[in-house]
């Protein structure tokens, strides 16, 4: 009996977030994936024909593709990983009872909350090569040695752009993490400390694994966002140089958008989405064990 | 505490969630509209420096007040983001009438069938004001599906106080350096501390291929229907000349190279080039920014064999699904008067180009602030291969700039450029 | 949480705290020294920090030309519409898929982040087209409804995750006390939830405020447009922009929400916690 009541209960809970997103995501996303096995292209009453996998065997020496799906793990690892280092170290921060803690927290979700138009002329105007704010830095404290052309020369526009990624991530990131940390519950760190248990052993045996789950979900959201987002990137460099930030997703997107070929695009999603799903299974599957 | 429309918003979003399924059955959720009353033309326009803004604002309110059976709805849109709005908008069937664009994005629209064939629609005294070299921009498979009103010719800006201190002489409006002399004169422009010349090239390949045509470079072959790249020496003598201001003579920042035209501007003004190429527009810079006793000149743009330039005009277009076509032809024939478009070129700081509006703009402007060294350029500016050519897009992207890039940053050699622009020009071209 | 670290230990927090700080907040400065730069002052080789000549000209321009108060006001309307929605959608469902195993939340959670991970240009137009056909373009209601559906699977993976946090033996306690599932739920689970609540609130909130293309493209009537869509206009060809304008209308669109987060911060805080658990 207790089944089934439970069973109706889910329902009712689920029901009223899967209902848009049916609407909305599963009718979109159907056609975006079947679209992969079409030639559509861009065009006023223009007919899209089935063609099976004939999209697949060219992108698969579509050696300009696979070139930039690499540059995309680079940059959705780089940056995934380094925001979460870095906002961890920050909600910890921010969770202490420091002076200004509310000031801090509010500066901290500062590049979450500027208009992300303005956000890709503010870093250009960081990097620019004459009048940058951080070549002008270098030369303020004598460091002339320093100055690079950073988004035009070709090792250090990739590190540079990941820069930015970490920077319009993390506060998102913080907030969760933050928001998390407070659910370890106060209990479990007074009976540690107790037991005489060190910082570090605290945070590693106590904090660490009650945060699990959160971090689990925000990492995971992380990686597919990096992956997936271009429009920054876009802006700064338009793949360049020489294609060293070409991410893949700007890749579809010039695919569908400029070109106008939405079946290969398509396509490519539909790769990628497959390779991702590979990637985040592994994980997720450990991670959850770990969890559980 | 919620204000009621807020509540209002909330439950209308409620309701649709529960609504949708059934609502998007019956079909064109009531859009249409009404037959009665004024013809109503929405326009897309992407004018947006001050200037132009209000110019182009002003002349929609006096055509809605002359005209009150067609009204115009101004609409801004943005340079950045109207490629990805006007895609969506003419394949989700809600396009605008009259959409402001240039010349080398509307052809790929023009091809999947989205705007309208103006041949018809356009009187015969606007036809008349615009060289066929240019209309030719416009034109795809025979159909001419934007009108051409803006140009944007590639001149020179030069740092006054540093040509005089070099001893250079500022050429005549009609009579443009060479570019063995452009060069010379960079070489006697460059000390420590100071550049020659700043060439901004963060879109390499729509600049190399403009200029390329000063010495016949085509790039794009038609023979018997097919089209190809060719690489000659026609073809290399502009990016080799380039290349060899940055890295032989020296003569040509290499930090510039990331750059687009507006970041050059505070090395400019700070003395540290002493010429820029680049767009006419980059005047109105000069006029809003620049520090104060800062002198500049434009000079001529540079001469090869010839000084012939692609022209790649702002247009303006009509949908092909748009219901009032002869009305928006109607309005684009008032608002592209000779006197109207001379004040969208001056609020542009762009090259009209109607004849007789290049005539009453020199007036208008006494020539002064380059204005007689861009009505010159005019003449210059025409149609190149590469502008009709299908998967110009597509090569450009995946295959010219990053080849460009990597020759202008001396990673591939001149040969190696040539060979990955043919193999490019293989890929897309099949 | 980490205990009371020694006075060394405090000095070096403190300057971490600060490097985060000047690298996450530092562009809070230059958006408001540029928004008070005349233009002749923005083009600089070395630039300087504070104006020499200040102005209010761009704040007056940014105004006159786009009528930023009425897409502020618009703007604020569709982001708390969707706050509040997406976290009364979200909160339910969450807990069902943290409670109870079942096939259908497996498969509604991966099909979550499937939706995410599909490049996002290839569903624009589907989209654009189901709400067309709905009625919903160029209302508010139509975008409230996109923010909503984009913002579930934050808001649900995230809030799962801070329900398998909540120990359920506390859950169990109050049910053993008496208390009926939906009261449990609102005396026990909605007060830990809280913390993750306001993160979903935020993200919500934030993402439906710097939206920009569904905006563009589904408002047509230039008097329903939101804020980013009417700071767009202040950027030009090849990267050029109206930077004056630009920066100082940026500078009012970053306010809202930084405010809205200085007041929910606080929720965030552990010491609301164990008083939350009781009440």
């Amino acid at each position: 009996m207790t089944r089934r009541s439970d069973r109706t209960t889910i329902y009712l809970l689920l029901l009223p977030s899967l209902l848009p997103v049916l609407v909305l995501s599963v009718f979109p996303l159907l056609r975006g994936i079947y679209l992969g096995f079409t030639d559509a292209r861009a065009g006023r009453n223009v007919e899209a024909n089935f063609t099976g996998l004939d999209n697949y065997k060219e992108l698969l020496t579509d050696d300009l593709f696979w070139n930039s799906f690499k540059i995309g793990l680079l940059w959705a690892f780089g940056v995934t990983v380094l925001q979460f280092v870095l906002a961890l170290g920050l909600a910890l921060l921010l969770n202490q009872q420091l002076r200004f803690r509310g000031v801090a927290r509010v500066l901290a979700v500062v590049p979450w909350a500027m208009p992300p138009v303005v956000v890709g002329i503010l870093w250009k105007l960081v990097y620019h090569p004459d009048a940058g704010l951080l070549n002008e830095f270098f030369y303020r404290i004598g460091a002339d040695g320093l100055r690079a052309n950073w988004l035009g020369d070709f090792s250090t526009a990739l590190p540079a752009v990941i820069i930015v990624g970490v920077w319009a991530g993390m506060p998102q990131t913080t907030v969760v993490l933050l928001a998390g940390l407070q659910g370890v519950a106060r209990e479990l760190h007074e009976a540690a400390a107790v037991d005489g248990a060190s910082t570090w052993h605290r945070f590693r045996h106590v904090t660490l694994p009650a945060l699990m789950p959160v971090i689990v979900a925000i990492t995971s959201l992380d990686f597919i966002w990096n992956f997936n987002s271009f429009g920054l990137v876009y802006v700064l460099t338009a793949g360049g140089p020489g294609g060293k930030t070409m991410l893949p997703m700007l890749f579809a997107y010039e695919e569908a958008f400029r070109y106008g070929n939405y079946g290969y695009a398509a396509a490519l999603g539909n790769v990628m989405v497959v390779i991702i799903v590979a990637l985040l299974a592994v994980y997720l599957r450990r991670r959850l064990r770990e969890a559980n | 505490m919620i204000p009621r429309r807020f509540r209002r918003l909330a439950a209308a979003a409620a309701v649709a969630v529960v609504g949708l399924g059934a609502l998007a059955a019956c079909g064109d959720g009531g859009e249409s509209e009404a037959t009665a009353g004024p013809v109503k033309l929405r326009f897309l326009s992407l004018a947006w420096q001050k200037e132009s803004l209000q110019a182009n604002k002003d002349l929609v309110a006096k055509w809605n007040s002359e005209h009150p059976d067609i009204q115009v709805e101004y609409v801004q849109g943005d340079w950045n983001s109207v490629h990805d709005q006007l895609l969506t908008s003419f394949e989700g069937g809600d396009a605008p009438d009259i959409v402001h664009y240039e010349a080398s994005a509307i052809g790929e629209f023009s091809k999947q069938g989205y705007l309208a064939d103006l041949s018809g629609l356009i009187p015969a005294d606007l036809k008349g004001q615009i060289d066929q070299g240019v209309w030719d921009t416009a034109t795809f498979d025979g159909k001419v599906t934007g009108v051409p009103f803006l140009l944007e010719s590639q001149v020179v800006i030069a740092n006054k106080k540093l040509l005089d201190a070099a001893g250079v002489t500022v050429p005549a409006a009609d009579g443009g350096w060479t570019w063995d002399e452009f060069q010379a004169n960079a070489q006697k422009l460059t000390k420590p501390g100071q550049f020659g010349v700043a060439w901004a090239l963060k879109s390499p390949t729509n600049r190399v291929l403009n200029l390329a045509l000063n010495y016949d470079g085509k790039f794009f072959y038609t023979d018997g229907g097919k089209t190809e790249v060719k690489i000659g020496d026609a073809e290399k003598e502009v990016p080799k000349r380039i290349h060899d201001m940055i890295y032989t003579a020296k003569t040509a920042s290499p930090e510039a190279l990331g750059m687009s035209g507006a970041d050059t501007l505070p090395g400019f003004f700070g003395g540290k080039y002493a010429m820029l190429p680049g767009s006419v527009s980059l005047r109105q810079q000069m006029v809003e920014q620049a520090p104060a006793g800062f002198e500049w000149v434009t000079l001529p743009p540079v001469k090869g064999l010839s000084s012939k330039q692609a022209a790649n005009p702002q247009t303006l277009s009509i949908s092909e699904d748009s219901k009032h076509k002869e009305q928006a032809a109607q309005f684009l024939a008032y608002f592209l008067n000779p006197t109207n478009m001379a004040a969208l070129a001056k609020g542009d700081w762009l090259v009209p180009t109607g004849k007789q509006a290049n005539e009453e703009l020199v007036k208008l402007t006494k020539g002064e602030q380059g204005w007689d060294v861009a009505a010159d350029s005019a003449a210059d500016l025409t149609v190149a291969p590469f502008q009709m050519a299908d998967g110009y897009p597509e090569w450009k992207t995946k295959y010219a700039t990053p080849a460009l890039q990597q020759y202008f940053a001396n990673k591939i050699t001149l040969d190696q450029l040539a060979s990955q622009l043919v193999d490019g020009g293989k890929q897309v071209l099949r | 949480m980490l205990g009371k670290p020694s006075r060394t230990g405090r000095v070096l927090q403190y300057l971490a705290l600060a490097g985060y700080l000047i690298f996450l907040g530092f562009p809070l400065v230059w958006l408001l020294s540029t928004a008070f730069k005349p233009p002749r002052e923005l083009v600089q080789l070395h630039p300087s920090l504070i104006p020499s000549s200040p102005t209010l000209q761009n704040f007056v321009q940014a105004f006159t030309e786009q009528e930023l108060g009425r897409a502020a006001w618009n703007s604020l309307q569709v982001s708390l519409a969707s706050a509040v929605l997406t976290v009364l959608v979200a909160m339910p469902a969450s807990y069902a898929l943290a409670r109870f195993k079942s096939k259908l939340g497996t498969v509604a959670l991966g099909w979550v982040l499937l939706s995410q991970l599909f490049p996002f240009v290839l569903l624009i137009i589907p989209i654009f087209l189901v709400l067309r056909q709905a009625g919903l373009a160029n209302s508010h209601a139509g975008l409230v409804l996109i923010y909503v559906v984009w913002a579930l699977p934050f808001a649900l993976w995230m809030l799962q995750g801070f329900v398998r946090n909540i120990p359920r033996e506390l859950e169990e306690a109050a049910s053993v006390d008496g208390a009926g599932r939906l009261q449990v739920l609102r005396r026990v689970v909605f007060p830990l939830l809280a913390p993750g609540l306001v993160a979903t609130a935020l993200f919500s909130f934030i993402s439906a405020w710097n939206e920009f293309f569904f905006a563009l493209v589904l408002i047509k009537t230039p008097e329903l447009q939101t804020l980013p869509v009417a700071l767009a206009r202040f950027v030009g060809i090849e990267g050029t922009a109206r930077l004056g304008p630009l920066a100082a209308g940026s500078l009012l669109a970053t306010l809202p929400s930084l405010i809205f987060f200085a007041f929910m911060q606080r929720r965030l805080s552990s010491g609301s916690l164990a008083g939350a658990v009781k009440g």
